[in-house]
């Protein structure tokens, strides 16, 4: 499903962010991506969403190589993956159901078709009767949810998040991650970055370890 | 691509638009400014080219015959005269009556009767619409006329036909050079003014790209908030234009009166007006897809 070989990403004139990684998700598969700020968990997921583009190596998803995707093409290429932000990136003049209708406006869905989806991705984050409140006045547990939802309600065939609980507490971040990990077992892929050992350790799942751009697989951490 | 889409951004943009209706209006405005400037000058020039072709009688040329001109030589002529392109009338005036009418205007019966001869030459008098040629043409044909079997000499009035139609020539262009600016003037006023727009949703563009948006997907509601803008302003340079003429109605036909002569200024009419909001849309949309498209190139690159 996602695969990357030997993939090196530089900026001009600076340090290499990734060096030489290679990161094999098999489809429905869940993994989590680890590593202090900087290490560069972020520009790995924007190297998946076509943020960025590789230096070299190939970047494989769903057989396709993601560095020879035309412009046009990137869009329908994003609308297959979903995205959660540490910042949420909702939109603050926007009710919580605009929000995740967004996804689905993007991918030209109908407005009863819209309705229906949002309403379900809402009931699935447990903010089923928030639909009409504006971000500013949710948690930032609750906006985390919205993201979540705004992300999933596509059923993506992956998800990706990058740090989703770095700005919450412990028991928050338990109920975020723990969607993810529902989402997993109804057989998306999902690849969550973050630095948070604790919430690592608790749900056990197969850990990539970067560390000054290097990847550590989990069979390396094995052997 | 689906109709409801295009629905969609565009109650989108109205949405935009109607949020900030102190910010639309004075966009929308300056743009009706800008446009009725050239748009009322060239309502002017129309009014101008009206005014001339009711001054058509008044244009005259004057053939006088020889005194031994035969009557063929006088039919010729006069089926000549009548053949000419934008001739209005031809109309013989014989000797005799050409004394009686010079008794009436000028008086001196008494002078006249001393010399014992009719002194005056049969003629003919041709009035045509100056505007039906061009000049050169005009002296051409005149030229013609007076080199006729029986005619003895030509005297127009064209001098003036002339440089009226040489500034009506000049007139014309400096609007249409006048139009070509404003209208980019237009351009960049619906482009800034977009941008503004953008800049306030950048969160929004950023968002949609990362969810798939296409780059037609972000840019149609900011086309959408181009058009509609233009749109009404053109609708509204059309009503300045009209109240403008409704204004100078008035005083015109005053001014006219005293020329002895009864004239009625043209606005727009419908056809041109819908022309004008078209061509207003279009400038809008053109400013728009401008701004929106270097910022999606940056967005996207």
């Amino acid at each position: 499903m996602i695969e990357f070989i030997n993939v090196t990403k530089h900026y001009p004139g600076r340090h290499h962010v990734l060096r030489e990684v290679n990161l094999h998700l098999r489809k429905g598969e869940m993994a989590l991506l680890t590593g202090p700020s900087g290490a560069g968990k972020s520009t790995l997921l924007k190297l998946l969403l076509r943020l960025e583009d590789v230096s070299r190596g190939t970047l494989m998803v769903n057989g396709v190589d993601v560095s020879t995707l035309g412009r046009r093409h990137i869009p329908a290429y994003r609308r297959r993956i979903g995205v959660v932000f540490q910042d949420h990136k909702l939109l603050m003049d926007r009710d919580v159901f605009n929000n995740v209708a967004l996804t689905l406006q993007v991918g030209g869905l109908t407005g009863r078709q819209i309705q229906s989806r949002v309403r379900a991705a809402l009931e699935k984050v447990g903010l089923g009767d928030r639909a009409q409140d504006l971000p500013a006045v949710l948690s930032g547990g609750e906006q985390q949810r919205v993201g979540i939802a705004r992300a999933i309600v596509h059923t993506p065939e992956i998800l990706l998040a990058d740090e989703p609980t770095g700005n919450l507490d412990n028991s928050l971040s338990t109920e975020i991650l723990d969607l993810f990990r529902d989402f997993h077992h109804h057989g998306t892929t999902v690849l969550v970055a973050t630095h948070d050992q604790s919430q690592v350790n608790r749900l056990g799942l197969p850990v990539f370890h970067l560390e000054q751009g290097r990847l550590h697989t989990p069979e390396e951490d094995k052997a | 691509m689906n109709l409801h889409i295009r629905l969609e951004a565009a109650k989108n943009a109205l949405d935009t638009l109607i949020k900030q209706p102190v910010a639309t209006f004075m966009t929308v405005l300056a743009l009706a400014i800008v446009l009725a400037l050239p748009v009322g000058l060239f309502a002017a020039l129309n009014n101008l080219q009206q005014l001339l072709g009711q001054w058509r009688d008044q244009a005259q040329i004057s053939l006088f015959l020889h005194r031994d001109a035969s009557a063929a030589e006088v039919q010729n002529l006069q089926v000549l005269l009548e053949r000419g392109i934008g001739v209005a009338s031809v109309r013989y005036v014989g000797k005799e009556a050409a004394l009686a009418e010079f008794e009436h205007h000028a008086g001196m019966t008494a002078a006249i009767q001393t010399l014992g001869e009719n002194p005056l030459p049969a003629s003919f008098v041709v009035e045509l619409n100056p505007l039906a040629q061009s000049p050169s043409e005009l002296q051409t044909l005149v030229a013609y006329w007076g080199r006729q079997p029986g005619v003895a000499s030509a005297q127009s009035d064209l001098h003036w036909v002339a440089r009226l139609q040489a500034i009506l020539a000049l007139g014309k262009r400096a609007v249409w050079i006048l139009a070509g600016l404003l209208a980019v003037g237009a351009i960049l006023v619906m482009g800034n003014t977009i941008r503004l727009h953008i800049a306030q949703r950048r969160d929004e563009i950023d968002v949609a790209s990362l969810v798939g948006a296409t780059r037609a997907f972000i840019r149609r509601p900011f086309l959408y908030q181009g058009l509609f803008q233009g749109a009404v302003a053109g609708m509204i340079a059309w009503l300045i234009v009209a109240i403008t003429v409704t204004v100078l109605q008035g005083p015109v036909e005053q001014l006219a009166e005293l020329y002895g002569a009864r004239f009625h200024l043209l606005g727009l009419n419908s056809g041109q007006g819908l022309i004008l909001v078209a061509a207003s849309a279009l400038l809008g949309w053109l400013g728009s897809r401008l701004a929106v498209g270097r910022h999606l190139d940056h967005t996207f690159s």
